[in-house]
């Protein structure tokens, strides 16, 4: 998956200092947990259970929201919320692409790879836009769901819930891996997020559907069958999770948990899985039986659709449910790059919430909603207004970002660090371009110089940076006639032109306008190199000529205005981009200058 | 692949010429076919010209294929001391290719990472000083893809099968090159044709100083050796006796020119043989088995050596009616032999083989002596880990 890697470590100071400055740094993020502590408080005021509606002072002809409702929108809510905030951590934004999208993809057949890449080189190219905006729209959408207790906007949060749902399962989570090979209902399938998806079509039916068991029992008879056909996958023999070791290594489920063991985190939890791991060595049929028969029986129990089997099955279900989270799916969001508290804490709101709605509360259909609420519905529609402002807030640098084909300049200056701003007369040269036509800087005056030092049998850096060069004048549109892009030869054996030809040849330099690849003779050259501050040297043993990656801006009136790095670091398409849209912009910078 | 007993088939083939015959001399020959061959022909190699001997080999270790650098190695003639003659400049993590002739050593780069062209060095003083030079295409991956004629002509086998010529060693400076033939043109030749020409391994210069090109051909028993006789090429008339589809395939493996005539390495199958060229008729060979050869190379008059898997290597002298001889198990991490740098190894003798054994950065030369390989050298290289990264 080419596009997706930029190639730069998530833990790049530069990255992480661009995105917590993105997200008003540590302080907005507390804020945010500030803001998402007071609604839980304020949900759990205004929420009381729809016996005492009766008591409390009501206001006749406003039906209460059902139960089942009520804790798939709060539920699904206060989780997207913890998703937004876990998207907040400072890796997120430089190891999303390569070190969640794209090794889950890994496994999944190419035209899911295809797709993902697509999605992970949107966010390798602008990580910090498309970092913080998942952030602002997984706590919109929280904050939507939690506010918006009925009506369109309530459903409205619903339909939001689904679309960016699906978004995520289907890039983030690559189809919650249903096309690769390994699918177990242990490790997360079919995806968390889809368990997210499924409560937002719910939370987005009309209100009136909740009067009635039905939804409840097509929600469970749906949970029954999906439960049916885990167990199905968990019990087919050679999928691997029936032995404990196979060909004297530990199976399937061992080598889950072991991997999972391995994320960072406190030394007990390691230990408790190290442990389960060892357990599961030793006893693997025994433990895949109990797994087969738990999702079998909790599948059959759903499916029946009598209240009471499906209340035993939810208490045993949640107990289950939780044993795996935290044995298998180590919650899921540890080791600072986890987007979710994967599959086991949506399952239990949405099966609880299957098992509310099928035995809806005796005054539910008829009980209005309390009085308080009644008297403050403009409060809840400004606060979902101010939510789906939030979710807006992330969502159009990202469709900006997705459509932007250049790379955010960020990622060069996490490469190059800062480039230093001059203001100094450039060092005059003569030397002879690659068609043998003598150049000197005097005759470049009028024009932005961007330069930098090549040397023509480089193997490694130097065909890159000019592509870079290449880019810029690409992206530079009208404004590169007043651009030369020039490289001089960094080599102090290979630098005839017969070697510049060359290389622009190699390069698809040679139609380039404004391109200049100047050479001389070893001391015209040396001279150059001095002034510039650039160190050339042949190494022994086969080693490529040494020099530093250097680029220079060179104002129209000769002045060096900026001095950079032009190592091309990880060379990634990001990085690239980013280096030409960096040069881009120090080029228009130096023409306002003029 | 089935390696079982039951597919393999051992053709025995008593190749017996009754007497020279018009444009084939044959010494007899047992090939033996039983899969396809296995044998590639490494960039390791050596060669001896005027100005000594040299040996190419590959050293680094690193995992990182662009931390592992080949090296140029002179035994200047006269001298029993081997140096590094790498010449500098560029990075040569794909390979160094090199031939000799007209009083020097032209050396190419072969393509590797962003770098598509072949520089060049030239050296006319045993490789203290190079002058650059530059072939405008990649040169192609075998030990044979440069040939200098006693003129200064040069000429270049690229990694797509075209030849390429430079009239003198000036123009291959200049990187002034010219197209002699393409892989396409050639197999579409009667000759081509006739051999099922697939791929080219090697160039040089015959007798006659016209250049020669050698491949690969699917015709069972068919040698793919042409020369060009004013831009018309020709077979060498390179047969094998017992021509026939039990023979299989013949790949050339190296080819090289001495005063007065040329010397090839070909495998068919699992057997290596040797073959000499006068200009008129060919000598071949006994052949030697092996599965697979880890490098070749000529030395003076003809002579030749392989040096096979486990450890084992054969030498054959240059003069018709030689035979292989195998050498002591050659010392561990042996890359290259390098053969004595001046006369002709006579049959039965030890001569002064040197086995230059690599182990990361250092590079341990045993020598052939009195039946036994000793250490006399060790040089440790300077490689730069990480500077092509």
């Amino acid at each position: 998956m080419p596009g997706m890697n930029s190639g730069l470590s998530p833990s790049d100071p530069t990255l992480v200092a661009a995105f917590r400055s993105a997200l008003l740094h540590q302080g907005a993020i507390a804020l945010l947990m500030l803001v998402f502590l007071w609604l839980l408080w304020a949900t759990a005021r205004t929420w009381r259970p729809a016996v005492s509606a009766g008591t409390s002072g009501v206001t006749a002809g406003e039906p209460a929201e059902a139960r089942a409702r009520w804790l798939l929108r709060t539920g699904f809510g206060v989780l997207w919320i913890f998703d937004g905030i876990l998207q907040a951590q400072p890796k997120m934004a430089g190891g999303l692409a390569t070190q969640v999208m794209e090794p889950i993809a890994a496994s999944s057949p190419g035209w899911v790879q295809h797709l993902v890449n697509w999605g992970g080189t949107a966010w390798s190219y602008h990580p910090i836009q498309a970092g913080a905006a998942s952030v602002w729209i997984q706590v919109g959408i929280g904050t939507w769901l939690i506010v918006a207790v009925r009506g369109p906007w309530s459903r409205l949060a619903g339909a939001a819930s689904v679309i960016w749902g699906l978004i995520v399962w289907v890039f983030g989570e690559s189809f919650g891996g249903i096309f690769a090979p390994g699918l177990s209902w242990l490790t997360g399938a079919p995806g968390a997020v889809l368990i997210y998806v499924v409560a937002g079509a719910l939370i987005a039916l009309p209100g009136g559907a909740w009067r009635a068991p039905r939804p409840g029992r097509l929600l469970l008879a749906g949970l029954g069958v999906f439960f049916a056909a885990m167990a199905v996958l968990q019990a087919w023999p050679g999928r691997g999770f029936w032995p404990g070791r196979a060909a004297a290594k530990p199976g399937t489920l061992s080598r889950m948990v072991t991997e999972m063991a391995g994320t960072p985190q406190p030394h007990f939890l390691s230990s408790l899985l190290s442990g389960f791991a060892s357990f599961a060595t030793r006893y693997g049929f025994a433990v895949n039986l109990v797994v087969v028969i738990a999702l079998a029986a909790m599948g059959a129990a759903f499916l029946s659709g009598r209240p009471r089997l499906v209340r035993y099955a939810m208490w045993s279900g949640i107990v289950f449910c939780l044993a795996d989270w935290v044995l298998v799916q180590d919650f899921g969001f540890l080791g600072g790059l986890g987007t979710d508290p994967n599959s086991m804490i949506p399952l239990i709101v949405l099966f609880s919430a299957g098992y509310l709605a099928l035995t809806p509360a005796a005054q539910e259909a008829e009980a209005p909603a309390r009085a308080a609420e009644a008297k403050r519905p403009g409060v809840r529609s400004v606060a979902a207004a101010g939510a789906l402002a939030v979710i807006l807030l992330g969502a159009a640098p990202m469709a900006a970002a997705a459509v932007n084909r250049t790379a955010d300049p960020i990622l060069a200056l996490a490469i190059s660090g800062n480039s230093t701003s001059l203001n100094l007369p450039a060092p005059g040269f003569s030397l002879t371009d690659q068609n043998s036509r003598t150049v000197s800087l005097a005759s470049l005056r009028g024009k932005v110089v961007l330069m930098t030092f090549l040397d023509p049998v480089c193997t490694s850096d130097c065909p890159i940076i000019a592509q870079e060069f290449k880019q810029t004048g690409q992206m530079l549109g009208a404004q590169a006639k007043n651009v030369e892009l020039v490289a001089v030869v960094a080599n102090p054996t290979y630098r005839s032109t017969a070697f510049t030809r060359a290389f622009d040849r190699q390069e698809g330099l040679t139609t380039v306008p404004d391109w200049l690849y100047l050479t001389g003779s070893l001391s015209q050259l040396g001279a150059v190199w001095r002034h510039y501050g650039v160190a050339v040297e042949n190494l022994p043993a086969g080693a490529m000529a040494a020099h530093n990656d250097l680029a220079v801006v060179i104002d129209p009136a000769g002045r060096i205005r900026q001095e950079l790095s032009s190592d091309p670091g990880p060379a990634t398409l990001s990085t690239r981009s980013s280096f030409s849209v960096l040069l881009g912009q120090y080029a228009r910078q130096a023409l306002r200058q003029s | 692949m089935n390696r079982g007993p039951a597919s393999r088939i051992r053709v025995g083939l008593a190749l017996a010429c009754a007497g020279l015959t018009a444009g084939c001399g044959t010494q007899a020959a047992t090939v033996a076919v039983t899969r396809p061959p296995a044998v590639t022909a490494s960039l390791s190699t050596s060669l001896t010209t005027a100005q000594g001997t040299w040996a190419i080999a590959v050293m680094g270790g690193s995992a990182a294929s662009h931390d592992n650098f080949w090296q140029l190695f002179v035994r200047r003639a006269n001298t029993g001391r081997w140096s590094l003659a790498t010449p500098q400049g560029v990075a040569d993590n794909g390979g160094l290719v090199a031939a000799g002739g007209n009083g020097s050593l032209v050396v190419g780069f072969r393509p590797s990472q962003e770098l598509a062209y072949s520089p060049l060095a030239t050296s006319t003083d045993a490789g203290l000083n190079w002058t650059p030079g530059l072939l405008d295409a990649a040169l192609a991956d075998t030990p044979g893809a440069i040939a200098v004629g006693p003129s200064g002509r040069t000429l270049a086998l690229l990694q797509d099968g075209t030849i390429e010529a430079a009239p003198t060693a000036d123009d291959a400076a200049a990187g002034r090159w010219v197209p002699l033939a393409t892989l396409k043109a050639l197999a579409a030749s009667a000759p081509g044709r006739s051999c099922g020409l697939k791929g080219m391994t090697a160039v040089s210069f015959g007798p006659d100083q016209n250049p020669i090109a050698a491949g690969s051909c699917v015709r069972p028993g068919a040698a793919g050796v042409f020369t060009d006789a004013g831009g018309t090429w020709r077979s060498a008339g390179l047969t094998l006796p017992g021509n026939g589809p039990s023979m299989g395939t013949v790949r050339v493996l190296g080819l090289t020119a001495f005063p007065g005539g040329n010397a090839a390495l070909l495998a068919v199958g699992t057997s290596l043989l040797a073959a000499w060229w006068d200009g008129t008729r060919w000598t071949v060979s006994a052949p030697v088995t092996a599965d697979g050869v880890r490098a070749l190379g000529f030395g003076p008059g003809g002579s030749a050596w392989l040096l096979l898997d486990s450890e084992r290597a054969e030498t054959i002298a240059g003069a018709a009616g030689s035979t292989w001889r195998a050498l002591p198990p050659v010392p561990t991490g042996t890359a290259v032999l390098a053969p004595p740098g001046t006369g002709t190894l006579a049959p039965g003798t030890g001569g002064s083989y040197d086995a230059l054994a690599v182990s990361g950065s250092r590079l341990t030369v045993w020598r052939l002596a009195r039946g036994a390989w000793g250490k006399v050298q060790q040089i440790t290289v300077p490689v730069q880990y990480g500077s092509s990264g």
